[in-house]
């Protein structure tokens, strides 16, 4: 009887395990065959972290809709390699004597996805429309105007001359995407409804919290040019990228290594090592932007310039880097705002107040600034984990120097509320991407955490009326010294991100997002 | 019979009407909007403000409430801004891999816990009574997650057997649906197995001591007779609850494993439209599971007199 019982059971189990695993295994064993030793996959499978709130990279300041978008849509000047605007969907453009006029030529011949010409219409559509829904447009060139002079050129109209117009329309997040006029006219305040572009990919489907799935456009006309960065001429290498949702990061590596996705984006900096020791995957480290720390500077105490300066005397970057990224080859500490490599806006300005590391210091200036023990409010997210982590340590460091630190986590979306109120934080650190142009910077826009001063909005001015580069340079220099001085926010150190992709995939280009139009992956 | 049937249904009413107004409130107070989500992180709240004023989420909570109640009468239950569908549409596009997932499950569990507390129980005090006893003690202390990824790790990574994540839609066939469905479903069904071993085994030792057994045993009937017929049907009253509630935990959504094994289910639905702030589904998803839950517990209650006469309704 007992003997009767299992053995049903065993065979049971066993048959479905068999049946199930068998049908899966000669599925695979016949792709195997068919192909030879050197063929190249049809599909790549990236594996992603969040679902995109949507595929609109003009309203949406988002990493993953901005790293998709540029495989399907197409600005009129996009970066090169070496962060020089490039046309893409423009031809040429020439600049009126006064600098408020740009009139730009389109190419002719580019086809949407929807077999449509690309012409001067649309343009103005898509670029007015960004114009408007785009913050760091809208904050930048706001009240611009386009308007079509025939169907293969525009005019843009800027109220004020500025040096930097064309480099601000080829800004790389949020970019000003082309969409056909139709597609502008239906969008809805949520964003566009329909996914067309011009660019190599079109989107084939979008299945919600599932994936996304490009495949190659074959009447894709590509500028000319070499591809460089997110310009050139563009060569769609495999016939259809997916990108998996893939929001565990732990299942996101395990299907990298067991070679059901090809690539595996937004890798949790804790398994760099284990990761990096695995032969059979390659580790792409990518430079990523900043790590903050911003201070409120209107409410409460910390309007006190003194209490502000003692918090950034209390700092030790180095610890603070290490718990957030945890490996001292992905971060550099080092406070420049914006890329330290980059020539034109890299620079060390204000150093003198970045990660001092000096508590006495701290317990001096608080002592002058008739700090009484208020409570100190870092608000933070749990859903980010290197803001979190850092948060946390930045918290011990104050508390070290006589602050009364507390930490207040909340969800993404209540952190984002909190963040947004300078009466609801004292302190708060978030991870921001480089910029293009420092007057970019979130840290400069006085929605960001409240720092409203002439010394920035003057400061701005004079980069964008400079006469040349290193004037424009030492205006930023000066603004990043009063950032410091006055106590508005740190750079805590630079993070890089981590992508693994299997050992066969070749041709990942970087710029601001990881590029695949050139990627294929080995069979 | 359908009387009964009617009432309970009829009860549900007021329950519905409950939980959606709590729901919504608890929506209401917490802050961050759609909104917020929506525009990712470097929004400006200006920028927020605007599109939550567009979209209808800076009004009273009454208005917002009653606007929505007065949809719903009407059939309407909301569209989701972020899945660009409506929200029945997008319960009945999530539910399905749930629906699969939770029978695939509870086959497992069945398979797994019946034969096993027959054995403990009918072995009662015997080493395999003792391994069961602590084996499913262990399966039920035994974190989820855990187990689900050293699942994923052996089966999926080492020995490649199963896909490490992801979802076939039955489509794409039976066998590929299953394949994906297989290790999360083992997972699911292994914790779910331990509860009902020790259900199944505390009920029929219930049973096994009582007179009539001892009876039908005097009588001669073969001893497997004895256990699965008589005994068996005399504790599955208590199984079938069992098997009911963990039915019902199950096609709720089960959000870790849906997460992990990345199953775009009704547990995952529920996760990720509560972080976007998604109210219209956070709404409809609730009142869909309150609304299982309650019709579950009601067919087990039904199929008490199916196998056991004396608990029929309206039976005095």
């Amino acid at each position: 009887m007992r003997k009767k019982i299992w053995s049903c059971v065993t065979a049971l189990v066993l048959c479905t395990a068999l049946f199930v695993s068998g049908c899966g295994g000669s599925n695979t064993e016949k792709k195997d065959t068919e192909k030879g030793a050197d063929a190249k996959k049809e599909e790549l499978h990236i594996a992603i972290s969040a679902n995109p709130p949507s595929l609109d990279p003009q309203s949406v300041n988002s990493n993953i809709v901005g790293g998709i978008g540029i495989h399907i849509y197409e600005p009129l000047f996009a970066m090169n390699a070496n962060y020089e605007p490039t046309p893409v969907l423009a031809e040429s453009y020439e600049v009126s004597k006064d600098g408020k006029e740009y009139t730009i030529k389109l190419r002719q011949g580019v086809k949407f996805h929807n077999g449509k010409e690309m012409t001067a219409d649309d343009v103005v559509a898509s670029m007015n429309r960004w114009v408007e829904v785009s913050a760091k447009a809208n904050t930048l060139i706001g009240g611009s105007v386009f308007e079509k002079v025939d169907d293969y050129t525009v005019k843009l109209t800027v109220n004020e001359p500025a040096s930097d117009i064309i480099m601000i329309l080829a800004g790389p997040i949020q970019f000003a995407a082309i969409y056909p006029k139709e597609v502008v006219e239906s969008a809805t305040a949520e964003g566009i409804s329909e996914y067309i572009g011009t660019g190599p990919y079109k989107v084939s489907e979008w299945k919600q919290d599932q994936y996304v799935e490009l495949e190659r456009y074959d009447e894709y006309q590509p500028a000319e040019g070499e591809a460089s960065g997110l310009a050139g001429k563009k060569e769609a290498a495999t016939k259809t990228i997916v990108y998996d949702v893939v929001t565990d990061a732990s299942t996101r590596i395990a299907g990298v290594q067991s070679g059901q996705y090809d690539i595996a984006e937004e890798i949790p900096l804790d398994n760099y090592e284990e990761l990096a020791k695995d032969t059979s995957l390659k580790l792409n480290v990518d430079k990523g932007g900043t790590l903050n720390l911003f201070l409120d500077t209107t409410e409460g105490i910390m309007a006190n310039q003194k209490v502000r300066e003692a918090a950034l005397a209390a700092l030790n970057c180095e610890d603070i880097m290490l718990a957030a990224y945890g490996n001292p080859e992905l971060y550099e500490l080092n406070n420049s705002w914006m890329d330290p490599t980059d020539t034109q806006w890299g620079t060390d300005a204000g150093k003198e107040f970045y990660s001092q590391n000096d508590t006495e210091k701290a317990k001096e200036l608080l002592a002058e600034s008739g700090y009484n023990n208020e409570k100190i409010v870092l608000v933070t997210t749990p859903d980010y984990a290197e803001m979190y982590n850092a948060t946390l340590v930045v918290q011990e460091q104050l508390k070290k120097a006589g602050f009364n630190a507390e930490v207040e986590s909340y969800d993404f979306s209540t952190f984002m509320e909190h963040r947004a109120d300078p009466n609801q934080f004292d302190m708060f650190i978030t991870s921001n991407s480089y910029n293009m142009l420092p007057i970019q910077l979130s840290v400069l826009d006085s929605g960001w955490a409240g720092l409203d001063r002439p010394e920035v909005s003057e400061g701005i001015s004079k980069i964008r009326g400079a006469a040349s580069d290193e004037e424009a340079a030492a205006a930023w220099g000066d603004i990043q010294t009063f950032l410091y001085e006055y106590g508005a926010a740190t750079v805590l150190g630079h993070y890089t991100g981590v992508s693994a992709m299997d050992g066969g995939v070749e041709g990942v280009d970087y710029l601001r997002f990881n590029i695949y139009w050139g990627a294929s992956a080995a069979e | 019979m359908l009387s009964y049937i009617l009432k309970r249904i009829l009860s549900l009413i007021p329950v519905l009407f409950v939980v959606s107004c709590v729901v919504f409130l608890v929506v209401y107070i917490i802050p961050g909007g759609p909104a917020t989500a929506l525009l990712g992180l470097e929004a400006t709240p200006d920028q927020i403000e605007a599109l939550n004023t567009e979209l209808g989420f800076n009004r009273p909570f009454f208005v917002q409430y009653a606007d929505w109640f007065v949809n719903v009468l009407k059939g309407d239950w909301g569209t989701s801004y972020f899945l660009h569908q409506s929200v029945l549409e997008a319960i009945g596009e999530y539910f399905l891999p749930t629906l699969s997932l939770a029978v695939l499950a509870q086959i497992f569990a069945l398979i797994l816990s019946v034969p096993l507390g027959i054995l403990a129980a009918y072995r009662r005090g015997t080493a395999l009574d003792v391994t069961a006893v602590s084996v499913s003690l262990v399966g039920a202390a035994l974190p989820g997650f855990l187990l689900s990824m050293f699942l994923m790790l052996l089966f999926g990574v080492h020995l490649q057997i199963f896909p490490v994540a992801g979802y076939a839609g039955l489509e794409e066939g039976l066998a590929e649906h299953l394949r994906y469905l297989f290790l999360p479903a083992l997972s699911l069904g292994i914790v779910q197995a331990a509860y009902l071993t020790r259900m199944t085994r505390s009920s029929l030792l219930e049973v096994l001591y009582k007179n009539f057994i001892q009876t039908a045993r005097a009588k001669g009937i073969k001893e497997s007779k004895v256990v699965l017929k008589y005994a068996l049907k005399n504790g599955a009253p208590v199984i079938l609850t069992a098997v009911g509630q963990s039915f019902g935990s199950l096609i709720a959504g089960t959000i870790v494993t849906e997460t992990l094994f990345n199953i775009p289910g009704l547990g995952m639905l529920t996760l990720t439209s509560i972080n976007r702030r998604d109210v219209f589904v956070i709404q409809g998803v609730v009142l869909f599971i309150t609304l299982l839950y309650v019709l579950v517990n009601l067919a087990v209650d039904i199929l008490y007199g199916f196998v056991d006469p004396r608990l029929r309704p309206g039976r005095k």
